[in-house]
């Protein structure tokens, strides 16, 4: 890592960057004196407006992985790539908002484990706690690794440095305002993201003479890798078959793996998300704070798919079919080829050098801010959902009970601090897959993907029991490393990405391994807790009042005009987001 | 509830945007003679004119909070129709902690 860097910053580069730490600072120091109890350091005293929680339910969500990794798959998979968030994002949003969180918000469980605790028992609650932070400080590593690499590649920082100092900063704004300092600086982080790469994207498309020029540039990359021509410019005419597209998926893995499995397991059960809209102020302001923020997120692909795809078709090298994307490089510096012989792209690096390439001095600088914002966001919202299940759902539930609040939280500072230390470790210990967003569907899949089916079946269908969900967890998880164990990508090497079992069928993509992993890791899960929960008693109606479906009140919305209802919201958003579909079918 | 924060988020975000818009619009008025520069950006001063639109989206949000309309940032649960709606049904159903 130590090649010269791509690009210097110049001073003015600099004093962006600094403005905007002094402001995300400034908001911690504003909010210093309003952490008094727990319940105000964990969940912001659950008193934030629906606009506010629900643009840090989407901000939380958009860290580097996100802008960096769907870049990647923008320049790697096309318009494609906008199923993660037209199939794979704004339906399971519609339905935790409209559906879920009456029961999350309505318990008035603190975390997503502590409505397993009063769902079910002890000890699912535990499992999931525990996985819950494993998986949170783990994928706060990744991004903290992937940050690191590309601010030492693109600008020079020593790796240390970048991660660690933005690591404090990060640490400094939770310890002084907890979760509210979180929320406040993932709105400030949205607006930052948002004006930092819209005007890439718009000069990306005024120099490949907007979406018509980049569609004929698009289709003579297809041609050179026998893809049909346009197969990275429409999103769903080439899933007939898995060899048609550049994802390498068919349409029934992609609705049910990811539209369905992965999406709703993602959307409905992480803490991550569900806490923002615990964090607001009324049972509507939670319905409406997943709905608020499918707007914005059904947009993103604008935002941060389009510039990969430019990246593809933009520079010196255009008719290579690579574009502005650097090819990897093996270890004695000559390009990686893969069976083909064609260069192995370091697709990470598209929408980064995207930015070096249009923004001069000043705007690189808010480029470049842009991107800090988005991995702090993301690792903001990893250590706020880490420090308050380790708080409530392992410490207060295993280790201390029964201390007072002020003792909990000093915990949960100390928890901050733990988190931030962990990740950090985890940072040093990440790094394997082409793709980042690859490596994290893959880790979503084992451990997200049974949750849903275990939630799904809590909250609407009274008959399920506690060892019915425990069971069925374990067991979905078992299955889907087993199954993981059993399959191939093709073009992939016995190990990490599977067939450690022995290889009894091979996938055409990575993807594609990962959406049926998935959907077999949730069906397993749903038949082993049904069966379970019929052979076990179940617990009597009067303990479910409030956690169940068919034992809880509707909410009520009529006290609303009818614009402002979640349903009607709901029903906007889902319209808006057919439509796009119908445009880049 | 507690957590009446009387921070509105307005300010701080609008704070950053102004200052943001102010040194990238200064910026980009002092570099506007140097065509080498922004040719990368298709000989468009983006510095001027994206300072320019983060000046007024901060401006604006400033003039929001000024205007000091109920805060968006921060406000108790038991001051909103649905907030009163939520407790009154969380007391009927015994859901309080």
């Amino acid at each position: 890592m130590s090649a010269a860097p791509v690009v210097q910053l110049a001073p003015i580069d600099y004093a962006v960057m600094a403005t905007y730490f002094v402001a995300v600072l400034g908001v911690g120091w504003g909010l210093r004196r309003v952490m008094r109890t727990s319940t105000d350091f964990f969940l912001s005293g659950r008193s934030l407006s629906p606009w506010i929680t629900g643009l840090a339910f989407i901000s939380a969500n958009l860290g580097a992985q996100e802008v960096i990794g769907m870049g990647a798959s923008g320049a790697k998979y096309g318009i494609a790539t906008s199923h993660f968030y037209w199939v794979g994002a704004i339906p399971a949003m519609v339905f935790v908002g409209l559906f879920m969180m009456p029961f999350y918000y309505g318990s008035r469980a603190r975390s997503v484990p502590e409505y397993l605790r009063l769902r079910f028992d002890e000890k699912t609650r535990t499992l999931n706690a525990v996985s819950f932070a494993v998986m949170t400080v783990f994928s706060s590593g990744v991004s903290m690794y992937a940050m690191g690499k590309l601010m030492n590649l693109l600008l020079g920082w020593s790796f240390d440095v970048s991660i660690v100092v933005s690591a404090c900063i990060v640490l400094s704004y939770i310890l002084l305002g907890g979760l509210t300092s979180a929320i406040y600086n993932e709105v400030l982080q949205f607006f930052l993201i948002v004006f930092g790469f819209a005007p890439l994207v718009g000069l990306g498309l005024r120099a490949v003479g907007g979406w018509q020029g980049l569609s004929a540039r698009l289709s003579e990359v297809a041609a050179t890798r026998g893809l049909p021509a346009d197969a990275y410019t429409h999103a769903w005419t080439n899933l007939d078959s898995a060899a048609h597209n550049p994802v390498g998926v068919e349409w029934f893995g992609l609705v049910a793996g990811l539209g369905f499995v992965l999406s709703f397991g993602y959307w409905c059960t992480d803490f991550l998300v569900v806490q923002r809209a615990m964090a607001a102020d009324s049972m509507t302001a939670a319905r409406r704070t997943p709905l608020i923020a499918a707007v914005p997120k059904m947009l993103f692909p604008f935002l941060v798919i389009l510039p990969g795809m430019i990246a593809l078709v933009l520079g010196g090298a255009g008719g290579s079919g690579q574009g502005l994307v650097p090819a990897k490089l093996a270890a004695d510096g000559a390009p990686l080829l893969d069976g083909a012989g064609r260069a192995v792209l370091d697709y990470d690096l598209a929408t980064p050098m995207m930015l070096v390439h249009l923004f001069p001095s000043g705007m690189l600088g808010l480029g470049v801010t842009a991107l800090l914002a988005s991995f702090m966001s993301g690792m903001a919202g990893n250590v706020t959902a880490f420090n308050t299940v380790w708080t409530y759902d392992i410490y207060q539930s295993h280790i201390r009970r029964g201390a007072s609040d002020a003792h909990y939280l000093w915990m949960g500072r100390i928890a901050t601090v733990g988190g931030v230390v962990l990740a950090l470790g985890a940072a040093y210990v990440a790094g394997a897959f082409n793709n980042i967003m690859d490596l994290l569907q893959l880790v979503f899949a084992f451990v997200n993907a049974p949750l849903f089916a275990t939630f799904a079946l809590g909250m609407f269908w009274r008959r399920s029991t506690g060892h019915g969900a425990f069971g069925g967890l374990l067991a979905g998880t078992l299955a889907a490393a087993v199954h993981h164990g059993l399959t191939l990508p093709a073009g992939t090497q016995v190990g990490v990405k599977g067939g450690y079992l022995g290889v009894l069928h091979t996938y055409p993509s990575e993807l594609a391994q990962t959406f049926w992993t998935a959907i077999v890791a949730w069906v397993t899960c749903f038949v082993v807790t049904v069966v379970v929960s019929l052979a076990t008693r179940p617990r009597p109606a009067e303990e479910l009042r409030g956690l169940v479906y068919s034992l809880t009140a509707r909410p009520t919305d009529e006290a609303l005009p009818w614009i402002r209802r979640p349903a009607t919201l709901a029903l906007a958003v889902l319209v808006l987001t057919l439509a796009l579909n119908l445009v880049f079918f | 509830m507690s957590g009446s924060a009387g921070l509105d988020v307005r300010w701080p975000i609008g704070g950053l945007f102004s200052v943001l818009g102010l040194m990238l619009t200064g910026y980009g008025i002092a570099t506007s003679g140097n065509a080498e520069q922004y040719q990368r950006s298709l000989a468009l001063n983006v510095n001027l004119w994206w300072g320019l639109v983060l000046l007024v989206f901060g401006a604006a949000l400033l003039l929001g909070a000024r205007a000091g309309r109920r805060p968006t940032g921060v406000r108790p649960a038991l001051d909103t129709p649905e907030g009163q709606a939520t407790e009154a049904r969380e007391h009927r159903l015994e859901l309080e902690r």
